[in-house]
């Protein structure tokens, strides 16, 4: 069964957060727990040398463009190394999600919802497994392409360094989006000291004028 | 075809090009297949590496050279597969065969992606073409991990070149493709649709692969491919963890199992195919048993026909006239709810008849197949008699079919059954010919015979031949149910073949007919009858299915039947929960979502109002009032929705109402929506869309990834005067912008309305669009442009 947190995200996700009788909360719950029985997240993951260059931070052995943002910069300012990686509940998730669009809108949204929460546990047990992997090394926050000034359009490079479609089916069309649609990539410095949290929060978030939660003077956080 | 697999031999393919590639110090990135213009010698060695070491068959650098990976290429797809198996040929010099290498498109096709089913073949067809042209000895499907893209390559291959075509899909160690697809259905799919060879390749090592390859193995007559890779990667260094030996130590064994076809995918070089062609020569060929049984799919759920299969009958227009009246609007929504309702009730399998006077059959049957096969996993039978509508149905059918139905008729067998061939489907066939329905078991059971004979001479196996020995009305023909009954019987018991019988015939004109049909059906169960063709929503019949699955042991230690009952029990008190109090009116049903109450008491309303005074005074009043808790904050979306669902049901009441007494709805004004291209989310469009229908407003759904042009025509076309798009990504605003830009140029200009999660009231504003901030907001923008 989903954590209270777990629950709280999803709610969160749903515009709901805070409310939900138990019984709402229980339907939830059991939901949560069938997806994840019938479309687990799988992950995928690469670990490149990072090597600092006139022309940005380079990912070696990778195909990605030289990394010249702020957010990058800031995010693996004392990295040695990076790790990409992919996350997603793949096919299994959209069958799941057009069948139940064909029965009802409230259970897609439901399961929308319970999507975006399991696609970040998958996030979250894969950055477990690194801490586990690199133990004695430290690693920053997971950062994604599209928040802050990390383009969008490493999508596609991150994707081909992962073989994500050969490994793990996922796709990227022209506009940058990915398919199936919960699927996560993100990369996490590999540095020799302790990271701070360095880029988290509305700031870097792409969603920072239209969030409904900013709007009622709180945190997707809280 | 060239490929020889008679006798004990085996057959060795190659290994890794990649994995060569980098060892030979290739940069990562680039277009693999421009390699065969920039560095012809590194692959020429490579190919002479692979045949030095034992490869028989050698891969052509062509796995992406298709024209929508080829775009930015700068070359032609003609071009790049001419010069990749001329230098593949020349490596060769006569020493091994010259595969030409199909790897997936990079896109998802539908209903996953937006690339079409045929939009697909002709990509495939492409390469097929020039790859037989260019003169490679054979066709290599490979890494495919969906059963609908693998068989438009497989079409495309047949039916563009004359070469032999093998086929192989990646698995992971669950037992399914990434898209769910599972070995069973895999197998025999692709043997229905004629490939040569088939198999599994990449994913995994062949440890762990072995299980699935033994699968494999027993469901399918076709020789068995194995391409494992050399084990798994490790994420740091990309080291595959099995060495040559390890590797040809799990996969050589392999060869006892039936695996005739060997080689090597990521990971794996030349050395490893040199030991392997050690190990294979030490071990003994064998076989495993062809599990042989009649067999329907769809990538996601086969079906065995080991037991009981329920038939749902319900996509079918006769005598249905809200069905009929779908059809006639191009209700596709409607179509689906029928289906998706009689998968929830349990059916196996859904018959889809589409035929009715004004309906161009060609064209809705395959429509039909794909909107139902986007949302139930239920394999179809084609229900039809035309040959242009089933083969066009059959074409973009995801799995294996059945089709019902043929007949004794010689011009009619002669007409379907090729066609069934084709497709590798199962048939249905009815025991009658020219001179109609006989009159005697005898009778039929020779025409069951001579279907049997023809099926055959055409190359279908007898377990893709199912005989429907026809009900007759007991009333009118009172002896003829036992005519029917023994005929099954023999059919049954003589000729081994499944039974069709579409059972609820047989108490036509009765009272209680549920009694008569169910006892018949029982009896016909009893001598045979495999396959009943019921309306599985009908709780009685289901009963009895359950009941006979149990008593004829199908139904292990009663364990369905039990859960089915409990199920029913818990699910049965479907009214308000104990806590609460009992909806008193209509209003409070919608609000409280309970669609099944509240299609009830509408139904009971119905007696007493019009179809217009139930909508105006009850419909739209209850959802005004839940949208306007939801503006306060007192319920949330889940509960509106909920709602919204339970207003739908009412909706449909009052059209069955109507389509039933002929008369049309009133429509408070017509408009699209459209999730604009580029876009893949729809969930929010949906919403607005089912919100917008509530109200009475009629909405054409043009889907999502819609280019600009196409929204425009239609709105053009149908005259609309409001259309609302939808956009949930940076990347996709200027899709909206532009689709927003072409409307408001327009003569006379649509009002435009826009939402989604990066949109906001400046940008609306500034490209000249209404802001629906949600699906309520859009129904006060559609009231103040159609004045209702």
């Amino acid at each position: 069964m989903p954590s209270e947190e777990k629950l709280r995200e999803i709610l969160r996700y749903l515009g709901a957060a805070g409310s939900g009788d138990m019984q709402f909360q229980q339907k939830l719950a059991a939901l949560y727990e069938e997806l994840r029985q019938e479309a687990p997240p799988r992950q995928r993951y690469r670990v490149f040398p990072l090597e600092r260059t006139e022309t940005g931070l380079v990912l070696t052995g990778s195909s990605l463009p030289p990394l010249t943002g702020q957010s990058a910069k800031t995010l693996l300012s004392e990295s040695h190394s990076v790790v990409l990686l992919c996350c997603t509940l793949g096919a299994a998730f959209e069958r799941k999600l057009r069948a139940a669009s064909a029965r009802s809108m409230e259970l897609t949204l439901l399961l929308d919802a319970c999507g975006s929460a399991l696609v970040e546990e998958g996030c979250d047990a894969l950055e477990q497994e690194l801490k586990e992997r690199f133990r004695g090394a430290f690693l920053t926050d997971r950062f994604s392409p599209g928040y802050g000034d990390l383009p969008l359009t490493l999508q596609p490079e991150i994707l081909k360094a992962l073989d994500a479609a050969r490994r793990l089916g996922v796709t990227v069309n022209e506009q940058l989006l990915m398919n199936p649609t919960k699927s996560v990539t993100a990369l996490i410095g590999i540095s020799d000291r302790p990271q701070r949290a360095r880029i988290r929060g509305c700031a870097f978030c792409a969603l920072n004028e239209t969030c409904i939660y900013r709007k009622g003077g709180m945190h997707c956080g809280d | 075809m060239a490929i020889d697999l008679k006798g004990h031999d085996f057959l060795l393919l190659d290994g890794a090009m990649g994995t060569v590639l980098q060892q030979r110090g290739l940069k990562p990135g680039g277009l693999p297949e421009l390699l065969n213009f920039s560095d012809p010698e590194l692959l020429k060695s490579i190919y002479r590496a692979y045949i030095d070491a034992g490869s028989q068959v050698i891969y052509a650098n062509t796995f992406g050279a298709n024209a929508l990976k080829m775009k930015k290429s700068g070359k032609s797809v003609s071009e790049i597969i001419h010069t990749a198996i001329r230098l593949a040929k020349d490596a060769a010099d006569g020493r091994a065969q010259v595969a030409l290498d199909i790897g997936p498109l990079g896109e998802l096709l539908e209903p996953m992606g937006t690339l079409t089913f045929e939009e697909a073949c002709d990509l495939f067809a492409e390469m097929a073409e020039a790859g037989e042209a260019a003169g490679a000895d054979l066709a290599v499907i490979e890494t495919m991990t969906d059963l609908y893209e693998a068989k438009a390559a497989l079409l495309a291959v047949k039916e563009h070149s004359g070469l032999p075509v093998f086929v192989t899909m990646s698995f992971d160690e669950s037992g399914r493709t990434f898209t769910g697809c599972t070995v069973a259905s895999m197998a025999r799919t692709l043997e229905g649709l004629g490939a040569d060879a088939i198999g599994l390749n990449c994913s995994l090592g062949p440890d762990r692969l072995s299980p699935l390859l033994k699968e494999l193995c027993a469901s399918t007559r076709l020789p068995v491919i194995a391409k494992p890779n050399a084990g798994l990667p490790d994420p740091v260094d990309g080291h595959y963890d099995m060495g040559p030996e390890d590797f040809a130590a799990a996969l050589a064994p392999l060869r006892g199992a039936g695996v005739r076809i060997f080689g090597g995918c990521c990971g794996t070089d030349p050395e490893y195919i040199r030991i392997l062609k050690a190990a294979l020569q030490k071990e003994q060929a064998g076989s495993t048993p062809y599990k042989r049984e009649s067999f329907v799919c769809t990538p996601v759920k086969p079906v065995s026909i080991t037991g009981i299969r329920v038939i749902g009958e319900r996509v079918n227009p006769t005598g249905k006239k809200r069905l009929q009246q779908a059809l006639r609007e191009n209700d596709l929504d409607y179509i689906l709810d029928v289906a998706v309702a009689q998968e929830d009730a349990g059916a196996d399998l859904l018959d889809v008849n589409v035929g009715y006077p004004g309906i161009d059959e060609a064209a809705m049957l395959p429509a039909v197949v794909k909107k139902i096969q986007s949302a139930v996993a239920l394999p179809l039978q084609l229900d039809s008699s035309n040959a242009e509508a089933l083969e066009a149905a059959l074409r973009v059918y995801n799995g294996k079919a059945a089709v019902n139905s043929v007949n004794g008729k010689r011009e009619v067998l002669d007409r379907i059954l090729p066609i069934v061939k084709k497709y590798g489907a199962a048939v249905v066939g009815l025991t009658l010919d020219q001179n109609g329905i006989p009159q005697t078991a005898d009778e039929r059971f020779a025409i069951a015979k001579r279907i049997l004979d023809a099926a055959l001479s055409y190359g279908i196996p007898r377990e893709d031949l199912w005989i429907d020995c026809l009900t007759l009305t007991v009333s009118a023909q009172q002896e003829q149910a036992r005519e029917t009954l023994e005929a099954v019987r023999r059919v049954h018991d003589e000729l081994g073949l499944q039974v069709v019988l579409g059972v609820s015939n047989i108490s036509f004109g009765l009272p209680n007919r549920t009694l008569v049909t169910r006892t018949f059906l029982t009896q016909a169960m009893q001598v045979g009858l495999t396959l009943p063709i019921i309306n599985p929503n009908q709780r009685e019949m289901m009963d009895t299915v359950a009941a006979f699955r149990l008593l004829s042991g199908e139904d292990r230690e009663c364990r369905a039947y039990i859960a089915r009952e409990t199920q029913l029990e818990t699910a049965a008190p479907t009214a308000p929960a104990a806590n609460m109090p009992k909806a008193p009116d209509l209003q409070d049903a919608i609000c409280r979502g309970l669609a099944q109450e509240a299609a009830e008491i509408a139904k009971r309303k119905l007696d007493e109002m019009t179809e217009l005074a139930l909508v105006e005074k009850e419909l739209i009043p209850a959802l005004d009032r839940v949208g306007a808790d939801y503006e306060a904050g007192r319920v949330f979306l889940p509960q509106l929705l909920s709602a919204a669902g339970a207003a739908q049901s009412v909706f449909e009441v009052i059209k069955n109402k109507m389509a039933n007494s002929g008369s049309e709805m009133t429509i408070r004004g017509s408009l699209a929506v459209a999730t604009v291209q580029g876009d893949v989310h729809d969930i929010g469009k949906n919403i607005v869309k089912t919100v917008l229908e509530n109200y009475g407003y009629r909405v054409y759904d043009l889907g999502r990834d819609v280019p600009p042009e196409r929204i425009v025509d239609f709105v053009q076309e149908h005259a609309l005067r409001l259309v609302g798009l939808s956009a949930l990504m940076t990347t996709t605003l200027p899709a909206m912008e532009e689709t927003t830009r072409r409307l408001l140029s327009l003569p006379d200009p649509p009002t435009v309305f826009v939402g989604g999660a990066v949109v906001t009231p400046e940008y609306a504003a500034e490209i000249g669009a209404r802001y629906a901030r949600d699906a309520r907001v859009s129904v006060e923008i559609a009231r103040e442009v159609f004045g209702v």
